[in-house]
């Protein structure tokens, strides 16, 4: 089965991916810091069981601790978990359908932490989903909720709608202009955060960023969700007007074109090499110079980070071994 | 995360920050956050200041003595000063058990937002109990709005219920 990345998505030129987390507690527990393994796996237990008796066949649960090193990391590469869910595996345990596209941490900082994920521009559709099994859920476990403060998490700062909503960027010709810090403190003014998705903040790799919503509490889950779609527009269409801009450079044309080169040519490329290059073509596929689809490109973000090859390959690879796979991954799309 | 002052350290200290609805986070290392005078909330109570969940509580790290930190949630075990310390909240009941201690810290966190949105299934002890003035209120606008819709059967209920509350009042 296709896992939710390898599909297509609405503005999949500039957005890679949504993605819609909600925290939930369940009555009658101590918060995560508080519970025994035991009281951990009890947890999974019952969701396990509600999702056998509602929706049977479409989850499987798996504990943390049968999972290999690489497939630990693999799921984080592919957002699927957070890293610190992989810090440690004992207690823990990941339920997910088959795509990927909706999955449940539990006991990771707070004891469900429901998530869906899609690719391109898709929050109402995301939310729907996680609201979804959300209700299914809160109708046996019971999650803790108080009117005032809303829904109750271990952490003081998720109270209220508990509700994380971001988006997925690539922003190369923003960047390359260098509007990010002007563009991160307008969204700070409307109450969301942009920050990069991999390596540092302000100049990530393959300028990956990740728009993602603050406040949780006095705000519903629409109006936040509204919020960050409208503003998530207009950041795309700031971006397509800068790659239109961009192409008239003949100093650009040549990176362009050199970046193009080395995707179709490399024989050894590192990730961080591939997503470089992979941003600057992004700008050349927006303006029909390159006729590659974006779902495809997009893709290769996840499927061509190191752990995640290891796995498809099945095994731990040498550096160089997997730098060569990588690469003839790569050409294969640009043929 | 490097530092966002002098971008050389790891940043190990994570403040955020909402300020007349804006809504901005710092990351700094130890040395900068101590010299921006981010250490000193801890200086009180000798916390460590690369806890950086602790950060979201400096009223009690500000040595405020009157209050009683030692206090227990009697559902989990855990005391106020363990809360201050970590960040985290024990269980779902540490929220009403020391809602007062924990409110100049939540509003400035969230403002003075309450929630809206979902409700879910299952209800703890409220927070807050509904004050009684606010009740008199409610019922006194849910009055008006029955007379004017003309429901005079609503709004003879209703007035019987307020002479009733208040009236409790002047008796006990």
């Amino acid at each position: 089965m296709a896992k939710w990345y390898q599909l297509q998505g609405a503005e999949n030129d500039v957005v890679i991916s949504t993605k819609v987390a909600i925290a939930r507690n369940v009555k009658g527990y101590n918060f995560t810091v508080r519970l025994t393994d035991d009281e951990k796996y009890e947890i999974a237990d019952k969701i396990d069981e509600i999702l056998d008796g509602k929706l049977p066949g479409k989850f499987v649960s798996t504990p943390m601790v049968e999972v290999g090193r690489d497939l630990q990391i693999s799921l984080a590469e592919r957002n699927l978990v957070s890293p610190e869910f992989v810090s440690f595996s004992e207690g823990r345990t990941l339920v997910t359908t088959e795509d990927e596209s909706l999955s449940i941490m539990v006991c990771e900082e707070d004891h469900l932490k429901i998530q869906s994920l899609l690719p391109g521009l898709e929050l109402e559709k995301a939310y729907e989903l996680a609201d979804t099994l959300d209700t299914i859920l809160d109708e046996d476990l019971q999650f803790s909720f108080d009117k005032k403060l809303g829904y109750l998490t271990q952490c003081p700062t998720n109270i209220g709608t508990a509700m994380r909503a971001s988006v997925t960027l690539q922003l190369p010709a923003l960047s390359m202009r260098g509007q990010i810090p002007r563009l991160a403190n307008t969204v700070a003014k409307l109450g969301l955060i942009l920050s990069g998705a991999y390596g540092e903040a302000d100049n990530p790799i393959g300028s990956l960023f990740q728009l993602s919503n603050q406040v949780t509490l006095g705000i519903s889950e629409q109006a936040a969700i509204e919020n960050l779609k409208s503003i998530s527009l207009s950041i795309v269409e700031q971006e397509r007007a800068q790659r239109i801009e961009l192409m008239n450079s003949l100093k650009f044309q040549d990176v362009l074109w050199r970046s193009y080169g080395t995707l179709k040519n490399a024989r050894v490329i590192s990730f961080g090499e591939f997503m470089e290059s992979m941003a600057v073509v992004k700008v050349g596929v927006a303006a029909g110079e390159i006729a590659i689809k974006n779902e495809r490109l997009n893709e290769l973000i996840f499927t061509m980070q190191p752990a995640t090859l290891n796995v498809e390959y099945g095994q731990s690879l040498d550096r160089q071994v997997r730098d060569a796979k990588r690469a003839e991954k790569i050409r294969e799309v640009f043929e | 995360m490097l530092c966002q002052n002098c971008g050389n350290a790891e940043a190990t200290t994570h403040i955020k920050r909402i300020v007349n609805g804006e809504a901005s986070q710092i990351h700094l290392c130890y040395n900068c956050a101590e010299h921006l005078g981010y250490a000193n909330m801890f200086s009180g109570f000798g916390f460590n200041i690369s806890n950086m969940l602790a950060n979201f509580f400096p009223e009690f790290t500000r040595a405020l003595p009157s209050v009683d930190i030692s206090e227990r949630c009697p559902t989990c075990g855990t005391s106020f000063e363990e809360v201050v310390r970590s960040g985290m909240m024990g269980c779902a009941d540490c929220y009403s058990v020391f809602y007062d201690k924990l409110k100049p810290s939540l509003s400035r966190i969230h403002g003075r937002a309450t929630h809206v949105g979902k409700s879910g299934a299952f209800e703890v002890a409220p927070v807050e109990s509904p004050k009684f003035e606010d009740t008199i209120s409610k019922l006194k606008s849910d009055l008006q709005a029955a007379v004017d819709v003309q429901n005079f059967e609503l709004a003879a209920k209703l007035r019987d219920e307020i002479n009733a509350l208040e009236g409790g009042t002047d008796n006990g």
